[in-house]
């Protein structure tokens, strides 16, 4: 950056001139939106004008963006905790979230539809209110706040102390090992999977639209891998958040040995595709892969994909119905 | 009253009354097909171009069909049936009410051909249509086949109208779709499709019931006797090929899509239909399953081979009445058994050799051809003179409802659509 003000606006140009030297690379992509996020904080700090921040405090994300997946255009997911539980906190951290929430959508991360964000008072408590909520959430067994709760515990820390995500998500995992049915409520809330493999072999593609003849990676290659890993993860009390990490955590058990075989091969080739359908340019990112224009090797290994993605889901899903 | 000449004309009454209720449900399959601001135009076109057909009928087709001294291609006498009963014959029926009949048939066949026009023709093109397609198309190849034309010489089997009524009109809608062209929106520019999903598939399941209870009427009537209780036996060869194609038509969908899809289950039952009812009084029962089941497959992949050659056939006239027509008249030349081939010859699998395979061909493939070239020419010669036949851009895109008739057929929704539409409409600049 030339100047040494900073602005959403000055934090946007610098963010379109350098965001497409990350084509082909995740991690570094990853990386550099964590930059710009966390300038955009230090912005929404100084225009707040309320002065430095009255406790400790941790601002995760979450999401995509949680696991280390996000491509070049994503929604903002992100929430707070704040350790003193004062009126005077409260009301600040109100006032940054609302900030941080717009802030971030003038630098180009769009408003998350699904009100995951510090603006919400729902994903910006203190400490003690996060633990309460959670418990809430845990024994309503509500499909929202299910959703809430996966969700949450894909958090990572971005900017502050990481002690109180973990703290949290060990209230996550404890509660569990006392109440088997928490995991039967997360695996009733992900049963749900596109058909990508037809009953004679088949992939099956799109039939109608711009993406016909494609598939989409997003929900009918990541879906399976990334909701049956978390909830594993969950039962385990891994708090790692890019799925790659909490596989290499679940192997080193040996009763995930069978399940999880050939699981991270099949998931590295499958970011590598989507990253190959990354476009800068575009500003605007696809996850429709398009079948027909693949050779046969490739599209051997998109099944192998697939397959695996499912085979691991619903293994799983009779590992948890067991009830383990 | 020689008895079975009362009962004959009874039993022949019921059916046209389940074949004219068989508008009923094209009405539903048609609009459920399409969308929401087309619905209103296509309930009332349909009772319309019934009434319409119903008129040309009575002046002209039942003499072209039936008329005596007639020439290669139609019959000359009997135009404005005067309602005269012929000399009662034992075994007969009364000539009303085979008139009323008949009249019911060439009504369906006109249906299903304006089922090409679907969503983007012009009213007037219903009406021009209507009246030329009785004239020049229907009874031609009604004639060959049913009024003692050439190829009922040749013992053509088509017991119900397999050719007559469902190729026939699949053939025209087949010619109008092309010519009208694809509905705005289906195709996309880089050859991709879209689905532009019917409006109501409650409408859609309850037309394709409809249909079938109607086709009792079309089939098992078309015994036009009481004869030896004959008409069960073709009753039930007509349910069992309606199942098979809607089993054959879900299963096939299931394995190649991953999911049954609705509205192919339902066209499965319909080509069923259509394909039994050339064949359903001259098969045995178990050939009837084999029929239909290859129907509901047949239709599956029709409709999926028009869509890739970017012929928009909105409402599968073609792929349920036309495909499975021309399946289920060569039909007979496979399975037509020698107790039942009332006309013709029995069947390859009867040891009728290729006889009449040959002939089912050979009707088939010229009924099919004629009614193409000469539907085809007539439209072609209405674009010119008319003007064109489609409606307008901006027309099509607000809906046939307004556009035509002025009111929506769901003026609650549409008028908010409507009113939202004017508001993007002020903000581009766009007339209205």
């Amino acid at each position: 950056m030339d100047t040494g003000v900073l602005t959403y606006k000055s934090i946007k140009i610098w963010k379109e001139q350098n965001i497409s030297k990350y084509k082909g690379d995740l991690a570094g992509l990853n990386a550099f939106h964590d930059q710009v996020m966390k300038k955009v904080l230090e912005v929404a700090i100084v225009q707040l004008q309320k002065g430095l921040p009255p406790c400790a405090f941790s601002w995760f994300i979450t999401g995509s963006g949680g696991r280390f997946e996000q491509g070049f255009i994503s929604d903002q997911d992100h929430g707070m905790i704040y350790v003193e539980d004062t009126e005077e906190c409260r009301s600040y951290f109100k006032a940054l979230g609302e900030e941080l929430s717009d802030g971030l959508a003038l630098v180009g991360y769009p408003y998350c539809k699904g009100y995951i964000m510090s603006s919400n008072p729902l994903w910006c408590k203190s400490l003690e209110s996060w633990k309460e909520q959670l418990r809430t959430w845990m024994e309503s067994e509500s499909w929202e706040a299910i959703r809430y709760l996966q969700i949450f515990y894909d958090a990572r820390v971005l900017v502050g102390e990481t002690l109180y995500i973990n703290q949290l998500k060990n209230v996550v995992y404890k509660y569990q090992l006392e109440q088997p049915n928490l995991l039967k409520r997360f695996m009733a809330n992900i049963m749900h999977l596109k058909n990508t493999i037809g009953p004679l072999g088949q992939i099956l593609v799109e039939r109608y639209g711009p993406y016909q003849g494609c598939i989409d990676l997003k929900y009918s290659a990541f879906v399976p891998y990334v909701n049956a890993i978390r909830i594993l993860a969950i039962k385990e009390g891994i708090y790692e958040t890019s799925t790659l990490s909490r596989i290499s955590e679940l192997v080193k058990k040996e009763k995930y040995t069978n399940l999880l075989r050939n699981c991270n091969d099949n998931f590295e080739l499958l970011l590598k595709y989507r990253l190959s359908l990354f476009k800068v340019d575009d500003y605007f990112d696809t996850h429709y892969l398009k079948i027909a224009g693949l050779s046969k090797a490739e599209k051997k290994q998109i099944k192998q994909i697939l397959k695996t993605g499912i085979r691991i889901h619903d293994e799983v899903i009779e590992l948890i119905e067991k009830g383990c | 009253m020689d008895a079975m000449y009362l009962m004959n004309s009874l039993w022949t009454m019921v059916a046209a009354i389940l074949v004219i209720f068989m508008i009923g449900g094209f009405i539903l399959l048609e609009a459920g097909s399409t969308r929401m601001k087309n619905a209103g135009h296509v309930a009332g076109k349909t009772i319309f171009t019934f009434g319409l057909a119903s008129i040309v009928f009575w002046t002209l087709s039942y003499g072209l069909i039936f008329g005596g001294n007639a020439n290669f291609l139609v019959g000359m006498t009997d135009f404005f049936y005067s309602g005269d009963l012929a000399k009662p014959e034992e075994g007969g029926l009364a000539t009303t009410v085979f008139f009323v009949f008949q009249l019911a048939f060439a009504a369906i066949s006109v249906t299903i051909a304006l089922g090409g026009f679907a969503e983007r023709a012009k009213f007037s093109a219903y009406v021009v249509f209507t009246i030329l397609f009785g004239i020049l198309v229907y009874p031609v190849i009604a004639h060959w086949i049913w009024g003692g034309g050439w190829l009922a010489e040749h013992g053509k089997q088509d017991f119900a109208g397999s050719t007559v009524v469902h190729l026939t009109g699949a053939m025209a809608a087949l010619a109008a779709t092309i010519l009208l062209k694809p509905r705005i929106g289906k195709f996309n520019k880089d050859g991709s499709s879209n689905n532009i999903a019917g409006h109501n598939q409650v409408y859609t399941a309850l037309a394709v019931l409809i249909l079938w209870v109607g086709w009792f009427g079309f089939n098992a009537g078309s015994t036009v006797s009481v004869d030896g209780a004959f008409f069960g036996f073709v009753a039930l060869n007509t349910n069992l090929a309606a199942g098979a194609g809607a089993v054959a038509a879900t299963l096939i969908s299931w394995f190649v899509l991953g999911k049954p899809d609705i509205p192919t289950i339902l066209n499965g039952a319909l080509a069923g239909l259509v394909a039994i009812t050339a064949s359903c009084a001259f098969v045995d029962v178990w050939a009837s399953v084999v029929i239909g089941f290859v129907a509901g497959i047949l239709t599956f992949y029709g409709a999926r081979f028009l869509e890739k050659r970017k012929i928009d056939d909105p409402i599968f006239a073609v792929s349920v009445h036309g495909i499975p027509g021309i399946w289920g008249t060569l039909s007979t030349g496979f399975f037509a058994t020698k107790e039942l081939a009332s006309v013709g010859k029995p069947g390859l699998f009867y040891g009728g050799g290729f006889d009449q395979l040959g002939v089912q061909f050979m009707g088939v493939a010229v009924s099919g051809i004629y009614a193409f070239v000469v539907s085809f020419a007539i439209l072609w010669v209405m674009k010119k003179v008319m003007g064109g036949i489609r409606v307008s851009e901006e027309e099509e895109i607000m809906g046939l409802d307004i556009s035509e008739h002025g009111s929506y057929g769901y003026p609650e929704q549409m008028d908010k659509l409507a009113k939202e539409a004017n508001v993007v409409a002020s903000k581009t600049h766009v007339s209205s």
